[in-house]
This record gives structure tokens, C-alpha cells and sequence, in this order.
């Protein structure tokens, strides 16, 4: 996802020499090609997050579109009274891209860890919150995100996270439908999306056919398709590497209320604890049981439990 | 330490506020913001009328500047330990845009408690922002006591020396060495430049004295203000 990340930039930086690249000294050898084609466009400031932010805003004042990109965990957190005084009070069109989202950076402990950062960022009044699920989604909406007119957050993993089919083009500020289905809505974010086609392909086998949607925007939440789909759909179960509180499961519990449906409610993810025990991130999901056997058994129960 | 810069130093106008080539002022410290209204207004930058809506609902002099409220501004501020790094920003910018324009701005004692204003310190240094002035107004004291007694009595001039900064220490209310010290800049080798400017509130009674970085004046202490001042007695009810 890395190396889409960096590709992309450099495409998009081609066509527009408005475009800036800030670096919080991180991504070691990946924006090379980005440094020795657009020299002082390419600035590395240092382990030093909130000048980052400050130096893209000031740099955005001047009519610029900065990108400003460190570990997703001390980005949105450490620099977060920074990104909301000076990108989102002003309104600026800074990208603020925070590398490692969810547990990336699993087995490098709870510092890295980044399981807050959708909420965080989604607090800002007036940021675009963007998780994409693969390459190809990361490729599709980096250019789409450099075209707002205001702020955004874009989280984005390493590498081998793998790919996901879907039926739907990416569209910023649009549900992607993965597969079309019935009776249970899967909604996910992030690159959870791989895990939940994964799920998928376990259950082809089966009667079961869940609708699958790919939230890669979680703010603005797409709540036109979810409206739309709303009146076919027993249950719902939301999957996502984030914290029950503010992330696509919050965001979507908030949309239901709205609506008189008696859709039951299920989030698969990790609980509202620290996940301490240095293990590998596939090891966290399953210990915490949002890996792709969990999905498969918790659409299941729902399947049988509507019938 | 605004006089100098407003009507003098600074190639900055009301018709040139959309200039790419003026100099950028900041007022990170955004609480001294009714020193600057007065200064802007007294330019012309906007009717004067305006100075008596300070702080009302809707004003576009709120209690701390924002740039909604006052389009014209470099910046909004109230959070302090951010200004100078969006300075830096400006003049990253504006260097590869290949425009000299200069940014100054003018910052706290306090102020510099903040880690975020030496994180900006050692940027600015490291790449060469030339065409930084950092204004420190060093009046001695902080909301909750006297800087020194906060932060220890250090020199902030040699802080700034030491993160590869021009530094120099003057009577801030001395008009003749604050643009004395402007004219230092732009230092030869290239450095960002920081001027520590000591101050007093020039009220005797107001000095050196925590409580009036909080005390609204009452009209008795505004006419005995005034008395000090050699100026003329303001009756505020009957402007408005």
C-alpha cells in the first residue's frame, strides 16, 4: 500500500506543481524517485510532528497542497492540537496522512499502535476521513483526496496487506459494493476489507450471501446507500482495526438510530483495551476475534438467526 | 515593538493585502490582539469604528484573532507554539516560488514554554529561512507567574544562538532600538533572527504584576492610565 502511495504522489505531483510532500522522517528509501524528481517539493522536517503540521498549513496559506505524512499514531495523536488550531480552523487542503493505521505496527507495541485514529480525526469539523482497503483503492482515491477543497486524513498500511475484488468502482465519499448479496450488510473499512473478502471466499460455498460494502470513506459516511439498502437488510455486522468508540462501527450506529428498521447491530473489532502481549498483527485479529474465521462464524449465526 | 514594525519596517499595506510579494506578519501570542487591532486600525487597514465592537458577538475583533472574523490576517491565533512553524511554512512556499518576501513573528515569553516553538527553531535553522524574524516579547510574566520563576533564569537569546539562530537582546520599549535591531536583519550568513525584546506594560501601576495579565480595567484605572500616558481621558460609554 506503501509503494502505491508513493507512486501515485508522484503522478499527482506531476500534474500539479502545487503539490508538496513533508515528511515526519519516515519512509526510509520510498519517496526517492519523489525527492529526486521535485527536489525542494520533498521536504523531510524531522521527527517533529507538530512543526509538520504547522510548516503544511503555512505552506497551504500560501496556496499549496500539502502532504503531510508520519506514523499514523503520533501523527493524530501527538500533533492533533495542532492539525485542529492550524488545518482545520482555517479549512485548509492539508492531507494529512498517517502511515501505519490500525495495528500496522502491531508487534512495535502500544505506542505504535494507531486504533484511534479514524475517531480522532473524524472529530474535526470539516476533515474528509478516508481508510482505503488495498493498492488499487489507495491509487484510486489519493488523487480524488488531493482534489478537495479542504482537509483530510488518508490511513495507509505498509506493504502484503493483499488485494480485494469488488464489484464497484472507488469513488471518494462512496459505499464500494464488494459483493451483492442479501439479508446481512457487512460494512468494513480499511484494509479489514481483504480480511472480510477472505471471509467471503470461505463462505462461497454456502447459502450464505451477505451484502459486502467497503467504507474507504468514513467521513462523510456514504448514508444515502445505507438508506437505500436499509429496508432489504436484516442485520447488520460491522467490521473494522479500530476502537468501538468514533470509528465506521460508530459512525454506522449513529445512522442507525435514524432509521425504524429492526436491523439487530453486530461489531466485530478490536474491544476498548489496550492490546498489550507483542503479538503479530494476524495473531491480534484472531485473539481478538476479527479475523476471517471469526467473520464467517458471526455471519453465520446472523444467517441462521433471521431465517 | 507593532508601531515599528507597522509603520515602519514591514512592506506590508491595506491595498496590497493579497500581495504575494508583502511580508507576513503573525501574531502568534493571539491574546495581545487589542494592541494590534489599534495598530491595524490606526493604519487603515479598517475603520476605526470597528475598535469599539472589540470582543461583541459577531465582531471581526474577536477576543483572540481569527481570520474568518478578520479575512485579512496572515493567520487566526489563540493557541500558542504554532505561529512560528506556520511562518516557516509561508517561507518554504514562497522560496520555491522564488518570491523575497520576509515573515515576522512576534511570540511570548511564556509563549516559549512550548516544545512545538523549538521544534520550529531548529527547522527554520536547518533550512536557512533567512528572511525569519522572530520577535520575543519578554514582559516577564506568565498567566500563572513570573517567567523566570516558570522556566528558570536562563538567556532565551542564547537558546536561540544555540539552535543556530542571530539572537539579540533589547529594550523593547525603546522605539529607537527596536528598529535599530530590524535593521539588523537580514544577518550576512543567512540565519533566521530573534530579537528578545524586553518590556513593560508602561503603566506603573499594571507592572509587573501577574493579576493585570487577567484584570479588566475599571473606568477608575482607565483614567488613571491615561493620566500616565500624557493622554486625553476616553469616556467609553459615550463612544459607544
Amino acid at each position: 500500500m506503501r509503494k502505491a502511495f508513493a507512486d501515485t504522489l508522484l503522478r499527482v505531483a506531476e500534474e500539479n506543481p502545487k503539490v508538496a510532500f513533508l515528511t515526519g522522517d519516515l519512509g526510509f528509501q520510498v519517496f526517492d524517485p519523489f525527492r529526486e524528481k521535485f527536489g525542494g517539493r520533498y521536504l523531510n522536517v524531522g521527527v517533529a510532528e507538530a512543526q509538520l503540521i504547522c510548516c503544511a498549513a503555512g505552506m497551504a496559506l500560501e496556496g499549496w497542497r500539502p502532504v503531510a505524512y508520519s506514523i499514523a499514531s503520533f501523527l493524530t495523536g501527538r500533533a492533533f492540537e495542532f492539525i485542529r488550531v492550524s488545518v482545520a480552523y482555517p479549512g485548509l487542503p492539508v492531507v494529512v496522512v498517517g502511515a501505519g493505521g490500525g495495528y500496522t505496527y502491531a508487534a512495535s507495541g502500544i505506542t505504535h499502535h494507531a486504533a484511534e485514529d479514524l475517531a480522532l480525526m473524524s472529530l474535526l469539523p470539516g476533515f474528509t476521513v478516508v481508510a482505503p482497503g488495498d493498492s488499487t483503492e489507495v491509487t484510486a482515491l489519493l488523487p480524488q483526496v488531493m482534489q478537495l477543497p479542504g482537509p483530510a486524513y488518508f490511513r495507509v498500511g505498509r506493504y502484503g496487506e493483499g488485494t480485494f475484488e469488488a464489484e464497484e468502482p472507488c469513488v471518494l465519499g462512496r459505499a464500494r459494493l464488494v459483493a451483492s448479496g442479501r439479508r446481512v450488510l457487512i460494512a468494513t473499512t480499511g484494509d479489514m476489507a481483504v480480511v472480510v473478502s477472505k471471509a467471503l471466499k470461505l463462505l462461497k460455498s454456502t447459502a450464505i450471501e451477505p451484502i459486502v460494502y467497503q467504507f474507504h470513506t468514513v467521513k462523510p459516511l456514504d448514508t444515502r446507500t445505507l438508506d437505500r439498502i436499509a429496508p432489504e437488510i436484516e442485520a447488520i455486522l460491522v467490521v473494522e482495526e479500530h476502537y468501538p468508540q468514533g470509528g465506521l462501527a460508530a459512525a454506522i450506529a449513529a445512522w442507525r438510530i435514524t432509521r425504524s428498521e429492526p436491523m439487530e447491530f453486530v461489531r466485530l473489532g478490536p474491544p476498548d483495551r489496550l492490546a498489550l502481549g507483542n503479538f503479530q498483527r494476524e495473531q491480534l485479529r484472531k485473539k481478538l476475534q476479527f479475523d476471517s474465521e471469526a467473520i464467517v462464524q458471526m455471519c453465520r449465526n446472523l444467517w441462521e438467526k433471521h431465517r | 515593538m507593532l508601531v515599528a514594525l507597522y509603520y515602519s519596517w514591514l512592506r506590508v499595506s491595506p491595498d496590497r493585502v493579497r500581495d504575494k510579494h508583502r511580508d507576513r506578519f503573525i501574531l502568534s501570542k493571539g491574546h495581545g490582539c487589542t494592541s494590534f487591532y489599534a495598530v491595524l486600525a490606526d493604519r487603515g487597514f479598517f475603520p476605526k469604528e470597528w475598535l469599539f465592537e472589540y470582543g461583541r458577538e459577531l465582531s471581526p475583533l474577536p477576543n483572540h484573532p481569527c481570520k474568518h472574523a478578520l479575512p485579512l490576517l496572515e493567520c487566526s491565533s489563540g493557541s500558542l507554539g504554532q505561529g512560528l512553524g506556520i511562518a516557516t511554512g509561508m517561507l518554504i512556499a514562497l522560496r520555491l516560488e522564488r518570491i523575497e518576501a520576509r515573515a515576522i513573528v512576534l511570540m511570548g515569553d511564556g509563549e516559549c514554554n512550548e516544545g512545538s516553538v523549538w521544534e520550529s527553531a531548529m527547522f527554520a535553522a536547518a533550512n536557512k529561512l533567512g528572511n525569519l524574524v522572530a520577535i520575543v516579547d519578554y514582559n516577564g510574566v506568565q498567566a500563572v507567574g513570573r517567567s523566570d520563576q516558570v522556566m528558570g533564569h536562563t538567556s532565551l537569546e542564547d537558546k536561540f544562538r544555540s539552535f543556530g539562530w542571530s539572537s539579540q537582546t533589547i529594550n523593547g520599549n525603546n522605539l529607537v532600538e527596536v528598529l535599530a535591531a530590524l535593521e539588523q536583519h537580514p544577518s550576512q550568513d543567512g540565519k533566521p533572527f530573534a530579537i528578545i525584546a524586553n518590556t513593560r506594560a508602561g503603566i506603573s501601576f499594571m507592572e509587573d504584576d501577574v493579576l493585570w495579565h487577567y484584570r479588566v480595567p475599571s473606568d477608575d484605572d482607565l483614567q488613571g492610565a491615561l493620566r500616565i500616558l500624557n493622554a486625553l481621558p476616553i469616556h467609553l460609554e459615550q463612544q459607544r
